[in-house]
């Protein structure tokens, strides 16, 4: 219900800001409408003054008159069209703006952005809610401008024809109205229900292997049945109220001419002519009728679309800012301010000594009632500091990355960069290059500048280098050419985003997983070249190799954690020994079949492989 | 006789079941459609006589009661027409949806190799009421066709001259509308190809959620997402243009062609050839004759459900799976597990993939699969556990053939866990046991076990709703989607085990505590390993190695390692690819 109201609301701000054009449009209306008066008494004259009396001229030009109303009634639908025009194209930009504000401001705070079907989906209800309003519009205010018209021309014809139509006429709208929200609700009842299916029956298709494999035919047979059943009852639902309106639709366009014609003796004894008899046949069948209809079909219709479609957009979308973190049921991300790009590191919002990153104390957890992944952790990374983090995938290295860059907020305790809360800061302290490179379609230029829009080119051109994309850069035809993220591999989609990164002002770097698409020597020069950049280095290893360039190594192992150097690790960690592949002996049994161990001759020296891999890179959500 | 004539007549026979399903009430939509429409046709002329007749003063209840029921036969046709095709398309799509399902689940993973999966949803969700469809198109077709020819026929029957007159001005109409569709469909395409652009952009930033939010971009994204949002605006009023000039023709044509009809009625009329009702009736049979690209619009509709059937019955050409009745006795404690595979030959897409395979795996070992890729392995490793049926040969687990066996047996003795699993179930609880019957006791706790068992309990525990989360709302990497779908395979498999390449995203920490307990709890089953590592043959009992079609090796990883051509299998993998899915 609140969504109803949202959506009137909607509805009446866009037509208010268009007052001149609604003024000119009931204008034209009443231009338009000239034909529907003109056409009953035109008919009634033609044939009375006349055909009946065998003077064909004066028939023919009250009918010829008719005709030049049918066409200035044309010229105002044209004129009509393009005031329509005029409304609805800048109400569609609004609802595009509403859609894409909303997806991308949802997704940079944590909520999972839609995908391609999403996006889609988005699209498609824009263009019905821009159809249907445009409908709306124009059946709405022509039934109103057509029934008062027709009503005036019966007037004008014989009044006590009135008599005849207005009731039926009216019961038939009310019934009409009267149905109207139980018709909405069972409308989206059956959209619900039709969404239902094509998921549940996506889900049977893409998942048809693994159903099969695990003997569940039976059960996924019986929930997609359910929601095929539900779909068939919804649709039935509807077709017996669409009756209703059938029924309505009938009584008010029908019963006035049944009416009228058991009447018509009656009207004709109390003197009303005969071609006043067929006017009125006319205003009620070519003009009443058609308008009953036109309304019936179109609010049964594209009215429901509208009111559905604008509702999910209204649900989804975005005017005013995002919700509040803790609105929402998902990761406890907070609202990043806008910072207009981050420009050389800003003092502004608090006065803080030195690039210090400490961590005091601080608890993690998805929710209230699951297990932290991050408890109690202490942690002092010095300016200047190169540290890499590594663990077993899922142990919440890359929570902890959120965490230092101030894009989550613990629970309890503190994070501090140069002893001021980084949640106090803007985020330009620090640049986070996540697994997922972006690349937008756009210049080279635009999208390596990103976070460094006014970098001059000679610190372009260092940063290309020393970060190992020129090959790149030179392939794709220099720093003014298109990229398209689709024609670009993972691995330059990362290179790309580790030279923007590279090139940004912020003193500290954070690489999660940033060159997991890279091959090992790629990502040895970027890393090394990351190490050389002034400031602090924290890297999320996805091989091992990393942790070995690494001044200290954290290990996560669960909530412990585990601070030092390679080689003491390796003597002290048994979760540091397997993730290296440096199994000792512990463990004879499963060594024993592993030639790997036995043939260093011609085996690669499996153990300590510094290419072993230990995240499992991609296609984390959230 | 040819194929596509046979497809067609499968089609049509579809078509016709579907109908049939709709029951009685598509007999009451042709029974109400058509008396709807012939109340139509005559009413006007009715109204013309009674309009005569309350002018003559003679016979004036007999034709205002001809009208009455005429019109009473129109409300009632229409209501009831409009109930019935609803209730029959309701009736006729579920049918075909719930038959699709059946024989979709009935074929099998065959059947997604067959179609596309998003296609199947496409066929099972618009095609299915399409076809549900057809039946109410056909009706309405046929009763917008009888007023529009009807009144043709009544005119002419009225007067020749205006039967004429009514066919120059639809004439007009057909030339003055043709030539708009092809100018509509440019600038429609314009209009879509900048829309597309918008759609394309707000990907890339959707993409790149995580790099907009750490640099606080969103607003300068939104703003790049919506820069073609002028040029959207230009081609959206072009198609206003379009459609005016359009919608001004239609608006104009109808009441021309009315007029001209009512101008040559005026004139017979002069010349007493016609009545004053008459007029009144030729009038209307002019508006109710122009009706006629309504049967256009419903004979498309028709038309598509007839190739929507079409699509429907190429799913049903597909043979199912057909399922034994025989059942293991009660578990028979060590040496259950003991998988056979005789002069086995598989092809795919008529290509024959595995030649002639004879392998015995004993009970309770692990055996890894190896080979190049494209080699076979995925394959022979569907047909150990009926996901596929060989084309020549049988597979036999612990003598019985498994084509044999009763389904509910067949899964309960073999679990798989994929290299990429799809997660079915309302939550990671039920996604685990989804392989368990439901009314298995100590469901809970062996969901439990091979979580832990798999490495998936610890970061499940840690997700906002734990074990209750659903599937799709989990945020989960590649490698713990693996790690779930091995404790779905382990909370399942009873007698054999197999993983295909299920432990690809694992990183070397994750797999080798797997790789323990594979070894350890889940060591009395019978393990079949694709593996792409080194390290995973390693650590199996015996390696059967694929090559050319045929078992080129069976034996311990330690003896095969000596062939440099066996090395080589692992070479280019191990070597140079990071293991990221």
């Amino acid at each position: 219900m609140r969504t109803t109201t949202g959506v009137t609301r909607v509805l009446l701000t866009t037509l208010r800001g268009h007052p001149r054009d609604l003024v000119r449009l009931a204008g034209w209306s009443v231009v338009e409408v000239i034909p529907v008066y003109v056409s009953g008494r035109a008919i009634a004259l033609a044939v009375d003054e006349g055909f009946r009396h065998g003077r064909l001229e004066v028939g023919l030009g009250w009918l010829g008159l008719l005709a030049v109303a049918v066409l200035a009634g044309a010229i105002a639908v044209r004129r009509i069209y393009l005031l329509l025009a005029s409304i609805v194209e800048p109400f569609r930009d609004e609802l595009v703006r509403r859609v894409v504000a909303g997806a991308v401001h949802r997704a940079a705070t944590g909520d999972d952005p839609p995908g391609a079907v999403g996006v889609a989906r988005l699209t498609r209800q824009v263009e019905v809610v821009r159809d249907s309003f445009a409908g709306m519009v124009m059946v709405v205010r022509g039934f109103a401008f057509t029934v008062t018209g027709a009503l005036l021309g019966l007037l004008s014809l014989n009044p006590a024809v009135l008599a005849f139509v207005v009731p039926p006429f009216a019961v038939g709208l009310g019934v009409f109205l009267a149905s109207l929200s139980t018709l909405a609700a069972r409308q989206r009842r059956l959209t619900l229900a039709d969404e239902e299916v094509a998921g549940a029956v996506g889900a049977l298709t893409g998942g048809l292997r693994d159903i099969v494999a695990a003997g569940g035919e039976d059960r996924t047979r019986a929930s997609v049945g359910a929601r095929v059943d539900a779909q068939a009852a919804a649709t039935r639902a509807l077709a017996w109220l669409t009756t209703v309106r059938t029924f309505a639709l009938t009584v008010g366009g029908w019963l006035p001419v049944v009416l009228l014609v058991i009447g018509a003796p009656w009207l004709l004894r109390r003197g009303a002519s005969p071609g006043s008899i067929l006017g009125a046949l006319t205003y009620i069948l070519y003009a009443l009728q058609p308008a009953l209809q036109t309304l019936v079909h179109a609010v049964g219709g594209s009215g429901l679309q509208l009111a559905i479609n604008l509702g999910r957009i209204i649900e989804t979308g975005h005017t005013e800012p995002a919700l509040p973190a803790s609105a929402r049921t998902g990761p406890a991300a907070r609202t990043e301010p806008e910072c207009g790009g981050p420009g050389p590191d800003r003092q502004g919002a608090a006065r803080r000594a030195g690039h210090d990153l400490e961590l005091r104390e601080v608890t993690f957890a998805y929710g209230p009632h699951v297990e932290p992944v991050v408890e109690h952790l202490d942690l002092t990374v010095p300016a200047g500091d190169h540290l890499v983090i590594v663990g077993p995938s899922g142990v919440g290295k890359s929570t902890l990355a959120l965490l230092m860059a101030g894009l989550l907020s613990p629970q309890s305790g503190l994070v501090r960069l140069g002893g001021v809360p980084v949640a106090a800061l803007d985020g330009a302290y620090r640049v986070l290059i996540p697994q997922e490179a972006y690349v937008f379609t756009g210049t080279l230029a635009e999208n390596l500048t990103y976070l460094r829009p006014d970098a001059p080119a000679p610190d372009l051109d260092a940063a290309v280098e020393l970060v190992g994309s020129r090959p790149l850069v030179d392939r794709l035809g220099g720093y003014d050419a298109i990229v398209a993220p689709s024609a670009l591999s993972a691995g330059e989609r990362q290179l790309i985003a580790l030279t923007r990164s590279y090139l940004s002002p912020a003193p500290i770097a954070i690489l999660d997983e940033a060159a997991c698409h890279l091959d090992l020597a790629a990502e040895a020069r970027a890393e090394r070249a990351f190490a050389r950049r002034p400031g602090t280095l924290v890297v999320i290893a996805h091989r091992m190799s990393s942790a070995m360039r690494a001044a200290r190594i954290l290990v996560m192992d669960g909530v412990s954690t585990q601070l030092g150097d390679h080689s003491n690790l390796l003597a002290s960690s048994p979760l540091y020994q397997d993730l290296v592949g440096h199994w000792g002996t512990s463990e004879p049994a499963l060594l024993a079949g592993d030639p790997d161990g036995v043939d260093a001759v011609t085996g690669p020296r499996f153990v300590d492989d510094p290419g072993q891999v230990i995240a499992d890179g991609a296609n984390r959500q959230a | 006789m040819s194929q596509p004539a046979d497809e067609r007549r499968a089609a049509d026979r579809l078509l016709a079941g579907v109908v049939r399903h709709g029951g009685g009430w598509v007999v009451a939509l042709a029974v109400a459609t058509t008396l709807t429409a012939l109340a139509e046709v005559l009413l006007p002329a009715a109204l013309g006589r009674a309009v005569d007749a309350a002018l003559a003063g003679t016979e004036t209840v007999r034709w205002a009661s001809a009208c009455a029921v005429l019109i009473a036969v129109c409300i009632a046709g229409e209501a009831l027409g409009d109930l019935a095709a609803g209730m029959s398309r309701a009736r006729a799509t579920a049918w075909l949806r719930h038959a699709l399902l059946d024989r979709l689940l009935a074929i099998g993973p065959r059947a997604t190799r067959r179609f596309e999966p998003g296609d199947l949803v496409s066929r099972v969700v618009a095609n299915a009421d399409d076809v549900g469809n057809a039946a109410a198109a056909a009706a309405m077709a046929a009763a917008a066709a009888l007023p529009a020819v009807g009144s043709l026929v009544a005119l002419a029957l009225i007067d020749p001259w205006l039967a004429a007159a009514f066919l120059a001005g639809l004439v007009l109409l057909a030339t003055a509308l043709r030539g708009f569709v092809r100018e509509a469909s440019d600038v429609t395409g314009r209009y879509q190809r900048v829309q597309g652009t918008i759609a394309a952009r707000l990907l890339d930033a959707l993409g790149g959620a995580r790099t907009v939010a750490a640099a606080g971009t969103a607003g300068r994204e939104v703003e790049r997402v919506l820069g073609p949002l002028a040029e959207l605006r230009e081609h959206g009023f072009a198609m206003w243009r379009t459609q005016t000039r359009m919608t001004v023709r239609g608006e104009l044509i109808v009441p021309l062609l009315e007029v001209v009809v009512l101008a040559v009625a005026g004139l017979l009329l002069t010349w007493d050839r016609i009545t004053l009702g008459e007029l009144l009736a030729a009038g209307r049979y002019a508006v109710l004759g122009s009706g006629l690209n309504a049967v256009v619009l419903f004979a498309n509709r028709v038309v598509r459900g007839r190739a929507a059937a079409r699509r429907g019955a190429e799913v049903f050409a597909e043979p199912p799976a057909v399922y034994g009745t025989r059942r293991y006795g009660a578990p028979d404690g060590p040496g259950r597990g003991c998988l056979e595979l005789c002069a086995v030959t598989a092809r795919v897409a008529g290509e024959p993939v595995l030649i002639g395979i004879d392998l015995v795996v004993p009970a309770g070992v692990a055996v890894a699969v190896v080979g190049r890729s494209g080699a076979g392995k995925s394959l022979l490793a569907a047909l150990a556990g009926r996901l596929v049926d060989p084309d020549e040969g049988v597979v036999v687990l612990d003598g019985v053939p498994l084509h044999e066996l009763d389904r509910a047996a067949l899964r309960r003795a073999v679990g798989y866990a994929f290299e990429r699993p799809v997660l079915t179930g309302d939550t990671l609880a039920d996604a685990i046991g989804f392989g368990v019957a439901a009314s298995s006791p100590g469901r809970p706790e062996r969901v439990r076990e091979a979580a832990r068992a798999a490495c998936a309990d610890a970061f499940i525990r840690r997700l906002p709703q734990g074990y209750d989360t659903p599937p799709e709302r989990a945020p989960m990497s590649g490698g713990e989607v693996q790690r779930v779908g091995l404790a779905r395979a382990f909370a399942q498999a009873e007698r054999l085990l197999i993983l295909d390449d299920a432990t690809s995203s694992l990183d070397t920490a994750t797999e080798l505590q797997v790789s323990r307990a594979l070894a350890e709890e889940l060591g009395d089953r019978t393990r079949l390993i694709i593996a792409h590592r080194a390290a995973t043959a390693g650590r199996a009992d015996l390696v059967a190695w694929i090559d050319g079609g045929g078992l080129r090796a069976f034996g311990p990883h330690r003896e095969l390692w000596r062939d440099p051509a066996y090395r080589a299998v692992f070479r280019p993998a191990d070597a140079l690819e990071p293991a990221v899915s």
